[in-house]
């Protein structure tokens, strides 16, 4: 079981629907959902700067694009490992399948791309099963399609 | 884990009893070394709670999807409003530029009309006034008197030449009706 999740996405209905498949698949106890891109970046500049505290979720989950928001989950995750000392398992969780999308969050350090579908949990599933490999860094980068 | 017995098996004993059934992610850490009957509910808690969560899973889940389609449907209708905006302002176009067309032809149909009365009163002025003169020149050369010929060829030049402004009048005073603006 993950510690504790972090999503981050602008479809408040989707933050229902990954509560509810985390939930049913025993993935996490803990799960905060943020809709801004901006909002993730300040509780992250906060953690970073205040040390590593309990708050500090274990896995964060963002979205390629967050209307309403600054700049897109790509950037965060690069903010995220670069500017805030990394330490946690990150990755993208989209409808997208754009493969220069993949290979930017690539780029930055993303270690997973989950593709949003209706049937969201096989995919969570699967990757709860990789999660250990994510965690030691010793996985390579996956798409869940 | 909870594990307190004090506390955790007391109030799951009396939530029974009182068939409240506990919900949520609380559920899953209560300690599973708990009494046989509470452990029961625990496992009921459990089963129903994930139950709900499928149930509410599923709702979500067809709720985005009919948001999803809205969504769609509320881009097509946005895209069919811009296209009808644009040809209903292409139809408008074209009307008033068959309106203008149909102005500038009546108002060509006026000219012609007015161009073809001016060139036949010219004509007969000119055809009157040589008339006259040819009368009055050989009524001369014949050595005829000319008295009455001669005032009545000034009269009538006189009165041709007044018809003549009247029929310059006349078209000036449409050509000025008839301008645009």
């Amino acid at each position: 079981m993950i510690d504790s999740i972090l999503l981050v996405d602008d479809e408040d209905l989707f933050h229902l629907v990954f509560e509810d498949a985390c939930s049913l698949l025993d993935m996490t106890l803990s799960l905060q959902a943020l809709d801004s891109s901006d909002e993730a970046d300040k509780l992250f500049k906060k953690w970073f700067v205040e040390g590593p505290i309990d708050e500090r979720p274990e896995c964060v989950f963002v979205d390629l694009n967050i209307i309403g928001s600054s700049f897109d989950g790509i950037e965060l995750i690069r903010k995220i490992n670069t500017d805030y000392g990394n330490g946690v398992v990150i990755g993208i969780i989209s409808s997208s399948d754009d493969n220069q999308e993949i290979d930017k969050a690539k780029g930055v350090g993303a270690q997973f791309w989950i593709i949003k579908s209706d049937e969201i949990e096989p995919r969570l599933e699967d990757f709860v099963k990789d999660y250990e490999g994510y965690k030691n860094k010793e996985n390579p980068f996956k798409v869940y399609k | 884990m909870i594990t307190s017995k004090d506390t955790v098996e007391e109030a799951l004993r009396k939530a029974k009893a009182k068939k409240v059934y506990l919900e949520g992610n609380f559920v899953k850490i209560l300690s599973k070394t708990l009494p046989a009957d509470v452990k029961e509910y625990v496992e009921e808690c459990k089963a129903r709670d994930k139950n709900a969560r499928r149930k509410r899973l599923d709702v979500t889940k067809q709720v985005q999807a009919q948001n999803k389609e809205l969504e769609e449907a509320a881009t097509i209708n946005k895209a069919l409003v811009i296209e009808l905006q644009n040809e209903k302002d292409e139809a408008e176009k074209l009307r008033d530029e068959a309106v203008e067309d149909l102005d500038l032809m009546q108002k060509r149909t006026q000219f012609e009309l007015i161009g073809l009365i001016v060139k036949v009163a010219l004509i007969v002025i000119v055809m009157v006034g040589i008339t006259t003169t040819i009368l009055y020149t050989t009524a001369l050369m014949m050595e005829k008197d000319t008295t009455l010929l001669g005032n009545a060829w000034s009269n009538l030049f006189g009165i041709l030449l007044t018809n003549s402004f009247s029929i310059i009048g006349t078209i000036m005073g449409v050509k000025y009706a008839t301008k645009d603006d």
